[in-house]
């Protein structure tokens, strides 16, 4: 009887794949090597895009979450610098207006192909904040809805959980139903995880160890920040995960040319 | 049959275009003259019905024009080459039967190739003409063929042929200026956009139709509103690239007008463009292509409308050292090339620690200990503060100091006991502290 059951269900799941239908969430998860490098946006930062298994895919709503100076807004960048380098185009909605333009040339963001869409600079009060969420949230539809992007991100990193819970939750799987089957990868920037769909991939920072900022020089006079050590962990269902990762980002300041 | 106006004294093209006009529609325009004076070729095949004979258009034609107040002289002959020789070296009017070309240019001077010089033919060698002897028309026609291209080659050749009446080319009817637009009277003047976007949308299909069946593309939408209170409210859309595409047109030119909303009630609507040539696009096999861009234009206008004008778009850095300064570009990326794809593929990279910045710095309180800060206190929610365990500086900076956008300052960059990085600064006009951005 068992054996009757294996088959049928060996006979089921090759139809399904035979289909293209067996990206459901009963499947097994991907292993390293059968996954179509197209479906995936690379980092081009190696020890991340080994342990994402190649980047973040397409078509998928992922998220970078971790507290303030955990590395998001570096890795964020990092991806968007990585897709306009081979002529894709990325958008970026930020929600209270954080990004600085000198941090995207350290990047390598080719911003002729980068799409910023600026929220409003609202400070302290939660409703203000709630309008810049609901705002920044409309536009990140519209960004999807377009279409055409490489890399769609959604910045809401500073915006207090209290304005996060009080979204709806089908907010989230609206976005994923958007998303599904473009060629967008879709990454939500967040303080903590909000939302992932079923292929898509979380990726934690500083978890369980506070953010390490890198520092050099010896004495008061000659110390300067020299990086930041950010701890990864993937936190996905369908991925293997390969314990935690350390990325070293550089303080590259374009300001300061003696660093 | 052809005819040729010739105008003998300076005045507009326009009067004798008009006149020639009246006659035939297609008429060619000829390069003016040397001396100033303009000619205008007809084709007057078929017009025997509606004027009569060759001599009564040749007559018609010249009335007409002295009625306007031209002095112009008319020639009819059945080739073009006839015509326009003829109308150079005859006044008043000259009529020539079909066939009988060659034998009436045959005794006009061999100068008279210059007069109907064209961009096609190069300029004839009368010089050479006059060494072999030559002082008419007749005389280079009656040359053998062969011989003449022996010794002139193929432009030899062609002077020979319009020695001898022949056209080198068939005529080029001038086209008149086309206008891209359509309008519509309005029974019941309307309010509101709602019902407006379904007047534009009757207007935008049969002009976007117009455009593609002269295969031309709008560089500039115009809307004008004509309001109830005699007013004009007219909107002028750049367009960042040529687009045809009606539900675009209308797309945007709504997102405009929401924006931008009339102040009373429409009773006529106009819609204009400024044509160009449409795009000719060529996708790449080994690209992803972007997106077209009516798409693009579209969801910028839809983002502008939602978030404000200049907060959507491709920053760029300004041309200064002030902290922050930025710009923002019209967002129109450009269709990668293969190469980029190529070199981007090896491209390796460690990534850069990011400021988060604050537009407007969050002013702080700073304790500061042996020229160093140890304590940074917040009001503002979301930050958290505390004791600086590790912090570098200070890095001075000032610019601008003649300008009321100047700044001096000192910056320093802390860890404090939440574990987040700041970076701080201190204005040394003002003596306050703020913070500018979360290093993350």
């Amino acid at each position: 009887m068992a054996n009757m059951a294996n088959i049928a269900r060996a006979a089921l799941e090759s139809a399904l794949r035979d289909r293209k239908l067996d990206r459901t969430l009963t499947t097994a998860p991907w292993s390293p090597g059968d996954r179509d490098p197209s479906v995936l946006v690379p980092t081009d930062v190696a020890v991340l895009d080994t342990c994402l298994h190649g980047g973040f895919p397409r078509g998928q709503v992922s998220e970078i979450a971790g507290p303030s100076s955990s590395g998001r807004t570096a890795l964020l960048l990092a991806l968007v610098g990585a897709a306009t380098r081979r002529g894709e185009i990325a958008a970026i909605v930020d929600t209270l207006d954080r990004l600085d333009i000198a941090s995207t040339t350290v990047a390598g963001i080719d911003r002729t192909h980068l799409l910023w869409v600026r929220g409003q600079a609202i400070a302290g009060s939660l409703p203000g904040i709630e309008r810049a969420l609901d705002r920044a949230l409309k536009a990140f539809t519209l960004v999807l809805q377009a279409g055409g992007f490489g890399v769609v991100a959604l910045d809401v990193a500073d915006v207090p959980a209290a304005a996060l819970t009080r979204l709806p939750f089908t907010t989230w799987l609206r976005v994923q139903r958007m998303v599904e089957g473009s060629d967008t990868a879709c990454v939500i920037v967040a303080p903590q995880p909000l939302a992932r769909s079923a292929d898509g991939l979380t990726l934690v920072l500083n978890s369980s160890t506070p953010p390490t900022p890198g520092w050099a020089g010896n004495s008061n006079r000659s110390r300067r920040l020299a990086g930041l050590d950010v701890a990864a962990r993937v936190v996905s269902p369908r991925r293997r995960v390969d314990g935690e990762i350390v990325v070293r980002c550089t303080v590259e300041d374009v300001r300061r040319p003696g660093l | 049959m052809f005819g040729a106006l010739l105008v003998t004294e300076a005045t507009t093209i326009d009067a004798l275009l008009a006149v020639a006009s009246d006659f035939s529609p297609r008429v060619e325009l000829c390069a003016p003259a040397s001396d100033g004076l303009r000619e205008v070729l007809l084709d007057l095949s078929g017009l025997t019905r509606l004027f009569g004979d060759a001599e009564t258009i040749a007559s018609e034609l010249w009335r007409t024009a002295a009625d306007r107040g031209l002095d112009v002289r008319v020639a009819l002959a059945g080739t073009r080459t006839a015509a326009r020789l003829l109308v150079h070296q005859h006044a008043g009017v000259t009529v020539i039967a079909p066939g009988g070309e060659a034998a009436a240019i045959a005794p006009l001077p061999i100068e008279l190739l210059g007069t109907v010089a064209t961009a096609e033919l190069p300029p004839p060698d009368v010089p050479t003409f006059r060494r072999w002897g030559l002082r008419t028309l007749g005389n280079l026609a009656s040359l053998p063929g062969d011989e003449v291209a022996a010794r002139l080659g193929q432009a030899g050749v062609a002077w020979q042929r319009v020695a001898r009446g022949e056209d080198p080319r068939p005529l080029v009817p001038a086209l008149p200026e086309e206008r891209f637009e359509q309008a519509l009277d309005l029974e019941w003047p309307i309010d509101g956009l709602e019902p407006l976007s379904f007047v534009l949308s009757r207007l935008m299909e049969p002009l976007g139709a117009h455009l593609a069946r002269r295969n031309r593309s709008a560089a500039v939408l115009h809307v004008r509103l004509h309001l109830v209170t005699r007013a004009v409210h007219e909107r002028t859309l750049q367009l960042p690239t040529p687009i045809r595409d009606a539900r675009t047109l209308r797309t945007l030119a709504l997102l405009d007008l929401e924006s931008n909303p009339p102040p009373a009630a429409i009773d006529r609507v106009l819609v204009a463009a400024d044509p160009t040539p449409a795009r000719v696009l060529q996708f790449s096999l080994l690209t992803r292509a972007l997106p077209p861009p009516e798409q693009l234009s579209t969801l910028m206008a839809r983002l502008t409308a939602l978030m404000g004008e200049g907060r959507c778009g491709s920053p760029v850095e300004v041309d200064s050292w002030q902290p922050g300064a930025f710009e923002m570009t019209p967002f129109a990326p450009a269709e990668p090339d293969a190469a980029s794809e190529d070199a981007a593929s090896v491209h390796a990279v460690q990534p850069a620690v990011a400021l988060r910045r604050f537009r407007e710095p969050v002013p702080v309180r700073v304790r500061v200990d042996e020229g160093k800060p140890s304590r940074v206190t917040t009001d503002r929610r979301g930050l958290g503060g505390g004791r600086v365990e590790t912090c570098a500086g200070p890095w001075r900076t000032s610019g601008a100091w003649w300008a009321s956008h100047g700044w001096d300052r000192d910056e320093w960059d802390v860890t404090l006991t939440d574990r987040a990085t700041y970076r701080l600064f201190h204005a040394r006009d003002t003596g306050h502290w703020f913070i500018e951005g979360i290093v993350d």
